[in-house]
């Protein structure tokens, strides 16, 4: 790929770097075959210069040595071409899905339909809109939820839906409506629904982590900077009739 | 001869399933039928997750996986489904392209979403 692709977080092709290993593998094996080839061709050969911390991205493209004929039998087929991405699956490293480099959205709850919102969320959450999603990693972003307490439902969910929790013990049912829950704990409707549509799982339970919901118009990760959640729904806006 | 085999097999299973034989010949016996068997679904999950990829890259560029395809198959384009996701994955320019031939072929999708990321510069 000779395209410069900017830095934005839903393509990144980072799985790329990570050659550095066989590169550094090839430091050592250039080493050995430098001393001991006494072939008299000409070896166009840039090696770098005895360089043993390899540097990742650096060593594709323009950065991957040409080796010659007679000493390719030494090496493997990923050392010589590079990694093969075309008959191979790609699945994410651990570099692919860095918690710190995740992008970071924000939704205003106010007036929007509680379930589409929920869904979108849970969409990004999981990475679902991204090329490079896998169900088995997280490679979703964050997403901030404010204003949680102006969520809205159509009909009448605001006086008739039920919450229902268990305490274990018989008899231990507790139901609440969505009226009394909002005046309670608003932020727990959101949670409920969004948690509802992730997976159920240990991994499930680690994206549920990445979603943050509060009450009312200020959160604490300004230093994140969320970006506004792309919202392509165009029935998530509550209508009062 | 068969035990060393068995416990060859059975390397890495929880409890006494490694290391008695009759808890072990009943684990590897499963262990191996479920590796039959998945065999067979790893060919299934492979593809499905392409397409799940495929459509992810899609519906950046605002159209989904199955207008997409259909507009594919009416150029004649016979590109596979996991090429498709490594191309929508590593190669944004080139799978841009291809939309963009599918849109032409089989015009589906008609709202354009709103400019973000990487479909801003494309």
């Amino acid at each position: 790929m000779a395209t410069t692709i900017p830095t934005s977080a839903f393509i990144a092709t980072p799985h790329r770097c990570s050659t550095g290993r066989s590169s550094a593998i090839w430091v050592q094996k250039a080493q050995f075959s430098a001393s001991s080839s006494s072939l008299g061709v000409s070896l166009s050969l840039k090696r770098p210069s005895l360089r043993l911390v390899s540097v990742r991205c650096e060593a594709n493209g323009a950065g991957m040595p040409v080796i010659p004929a007679e000493e390719r039998w030494m090496y493997e087929e990923s050392e010589i071409n590079g990694p093969d991405i075309w008959n191979k699956t790609w699945y994410p490293k651990a570099a692919d899905h860095v918690n710190t480099e995740k992008t970071w959205y924000i939704v205003d709850a106010s007036d929007k339909i509680l379930g589409r919102m929920a869904s979108t969320i849970a969409n990004y959450i999981r990475g679902k809109n991204l090329a490079t999603y896998t169900p088995s990693v997280d490679m979703g972003a964050y997403v901030i939820v404010i204003n949680a307490e102006k969520v809205a439902v159509s009909g009448q969910k605001r006086s008739q839906k039920l919450y229902r929790r268990h305490s274990g013990r018989p008899g231990g049912m507790k139901i609440e409506t969505f009226d009394q829950l909002q005046k309670r704990i608003p932020e727990r409707i959101v949670e409920h629904a969004v948690r509802g549509m992730l997976p159920k799982g240990r991994l499930g339970r680690t994206l549920f982590t990445h979603l943050k919901v509060y009450k009312g118009s200020e959160h604490p990760h300004q230093a994140q900077k969320p970006i506004p959640l792309p919202i392509r729904d165009k029935r998530i806006q509550f209508v009062k009739k | 001869m068969n035990k060393d085999k068995i416990f060859k097999l059975a390397k890495g299973f929880r409890g006494r399933a490694k290391n008695c034989i009759r808890i072990a010949r009943e684990r590897v016996e499963k262990a191996l039928q479920y590796s039959y068997r998945d065999r067979r679904d790893k060919k299934r999950d492979m593809r499905s997750l392409w397409i799940e990829r495929i459509n992810a890259g899609t519906r950046l560029h605002g159209v989904n996986y199955g207008n997409f395809m259909h507009g594919l198959m009416k150029e004649n384009i016979q590109l596979n489904r996991k090429v498709l996701s490594e191309l929508a994955m590593h190669e944004p320019y080139s799978f841009k392209a291809l939309v963009n031939v599918s849109c032409t072929a089989f015009p589906g999708n008609k709202a354009v979403p709103k400019k973000e990321g990487l479909s801003s510069i494309l």
